[in-house]
């Protein structure tokens, strides 16, 4: 917090990588993001011509091919002179953070990337050069929850939010050594960052244990009973604990969460009400946007009566 | 009592005879109820070091049956027989034949890493999971999981374009496990988002199932990584004492 204007100079300008979800069924997430960090004063300078990160199931046929799919994303953002990479989805946040942790401590990954990247006719990055931050780092990081209260526009007092971060934003805790640091840091077992963020936007913050349950995302189509049965234990346990809202972080927990939603209605008969938004969505509106400026409309889980009853968007 | 002893009193082993007499003593019902001996011969001594090969098997030797993987597992909590501790212990011990008998659930661990989470001993459970669902099909015991389909369709896209469109990724499995991608409740989901969303948007994200995002310059990255798959293939081939393979799956 150097600067007169609030905004940290680390995190004022840096790379962003959406991923592939991003351009499709998470464009809304995309979307807001980057309405966000505009209604923020923060620039976000897309990597160019980076590649998918690999996800769960590159990892699942060879985790070292994984590796090298992400580090090549890492190492675009340094050839374009950046220190820090901001990925929304927690797919690829925790990809390039299992890649930078791989190539630090494992020399037959990074031999195998090596190799990999000289065929390719790609430098091979070096790990240390390039720092991978979520969207949740960013906002906090940049502006604080102090900034970002005070510019605040349209608060979402009253608004009852269930905060979900998933699993890979938490988990393994080694390929995250910045957390677990004691005050101020974020919390794998309980984190916090998002619920601290809708707070300072007026938000009432609903007491949910299931904070980082799993919703099944890696089967969603393949294994479909066992992710809606998931999703309605999340769904269920958000209303009981008297959420309007579900806050999401991650693309593939955000449509995991809508269509499951969907399918436990039709398939299992359990309807649930509860509507599901991207948190950069509920921040995008606490600033001033509009509902159609941060994609509600986009959503498959349509907010827009709730949102227009509270007087958002 | 061990943990695999517990196969000793399921129901298949529990003999009963509803009529018997035995030196002229009445025996039948529950008096003539005994447990089964059973002898295990099938001991597979190599089953550790070939899971040990695959990619995820590599610490599965650290473990001390803690217990603590599958007291935080996602699935076994919606499916008690979903057990990775047990099946680590099993593996370790070399008991194919009871490992066997879960063979068509081992592949529904969603890899939420929950076990690896919790794991004093870095055994990596999640991983270990994978390896073993691998072991399972490159050995023939299981026909590929729906999982394994989609990892396939969804790596085969990223190998050779460098990204993922979701549209076609969804019409490439369905295809491949001969589902139909027309459930009802499915179709009235689009239909009520393709309403609100805008013409701009809807010939945008149509644009996009035309061209098929990728990433430029990729056809190197392709061969490298197609070479690549190709080496390991041999190598985990060898490793679980396999033939080479005859044919390339699609």
């Amino acid at each position: 917090m150097s600067e007169k204007s609030g905004i940290s100079s680390k995190y004022r300008k840096v790379a962003y990588y959406p991923g592939c979800a991003l351009e499709g069924t998470g464009h809304a997430y995309n979307r807001s993001t980057k309405a966000v960090g505009k209604a923020l004063g923060l620039d976000l300078v897309e990597l160019k011509n980076w590649n998918c990160c690999g996800a769960m199931e590159v990892k699942n046929i060879d985790p070292k091919l994984q590796t090298f799919l992400s580090a090549r994303n890492l190492e675009i953002a340094e050839e374009m002179g950046f220190a820090t990479v901001m990925a929304p989805c927690n797919g690829c946040y925790h990809n390039l953070k299992k890649a930078e942790y791989d190539l630090a401590h494992d020399p037959a990954t990074r031999e195998t990337v090596e190799m990999l990247s000289a065929k390719a006719g790609d430098v091979a990055y070096q790990p240390g050069h390039v720092s991978t931050i979520h969207a949740l780092d960013w906002i906090r990081e940049a502006i604080g929850e102090e900034g970002l209260r005070a510019r605040v526009r349209n608060s979402l007092k009253g608004l009852k939010i269930a905060n979900y971060y998933g699993c890979m934003y938490t988990r393994p805790r080694h390929i995250f050594p910045e957390k677990d640091q004691g005050p101020g840091s974020e919390s794998t077992n309980a984190p916090h960052f998002m619920d601290d963020l809708l707070a300072a936007a007026g938000a009432e913050n609903v007491e949910y244990p299931l904070k980082t349950a799993c919703c099944g995302g890696a089967h969603t189509l393949s294994d479909s009973d066992t992710s809606t049965r998931l999703v309605l234990n999340l769904l269920t346990t958000a209303e009981a604990c008297g959420a309007d809202v579900i806050a999401t972080e991650c693309p593939t927990c955000h449509s995991g969460l809508e269509l499951h939603q969907a399918r436990a209605a039709k398939v299992f008969g359990t309807v649930t009400h509860v509507k599901i938004l991207y948190f950069t969505q509920l921040l995008g509106m606490a600033l001033g946007l509009s509902a159609r400026r941060v994609g509600v409309h986009e959503n498959l889980s349509d907010a827009r009566d709730l949102l227009r009853a509270r007087g958002l968007g | 009592m061990p943990i695999h002893e517990k196969s000793l009193i399921r129901p298949e082993s529990l003999l009963r005879q509803e009529k018997l007499v035995l030196d002229g003593v009445d025996v039948s019902g529950d008096w003539s109820t005994f447990i089964e001996s059973r002898v295990v011969t099938d001991y597979n001594e190599q089953m550790e070091e070939e899971i040990a090969a695959l990619p995820g098997g590599e610490f599965i030797h650290r473990c001390w049956q803690c217990g603590s993987c599958t007291n935080s597992c996602t699935v076994n909590a919606i499916n008690p027989e979903f057990n990775p501790r047990y099946w680590i212990y099993l593996i370790r011990l070399g008991m194919e034949q009871e490992l066997l008998r879960d063979k068509d659930i081992i592949w529904q661990c969603v890899s939420c890493n929950k076990c690896t989470y919790a794991c004093p001993r870095d055994v990596m459970p999640e991983g270990v999971m994978k390896a073993t669902a691998h072991w399972l099909e490159l050995k023939g015991h299981t026909t590929p999981s729906p999982a394994m389909v989609f990892d396939e369709v969804f790596s085969g896209q990223v190998f050779a374009t460098g990204k993922i469109e979701e549209g076609r990724l969804m019409r490439g499995f369905f295809a491949r496990t001969g589902q139909k991608l027309t459930e009802d409740w499915f179709v009235r989901l689009i239909r009520g988002l393709v309403m609100r969303l805008p013409l701009g948007l809807l010939a945008r994200l149509g644009w996009a199932a035309v061209r098929h995002p990728r990433t430029r310059g990729w056809r190197r990255r392709r061969q490298a990584m197609a070479e690549y798959v190709a080496e390991q293939q041999v190598v985990h081939r060898a490793a679980l004492r396999l033939p080479p393979a005859t044919e390339q799956r699609r």
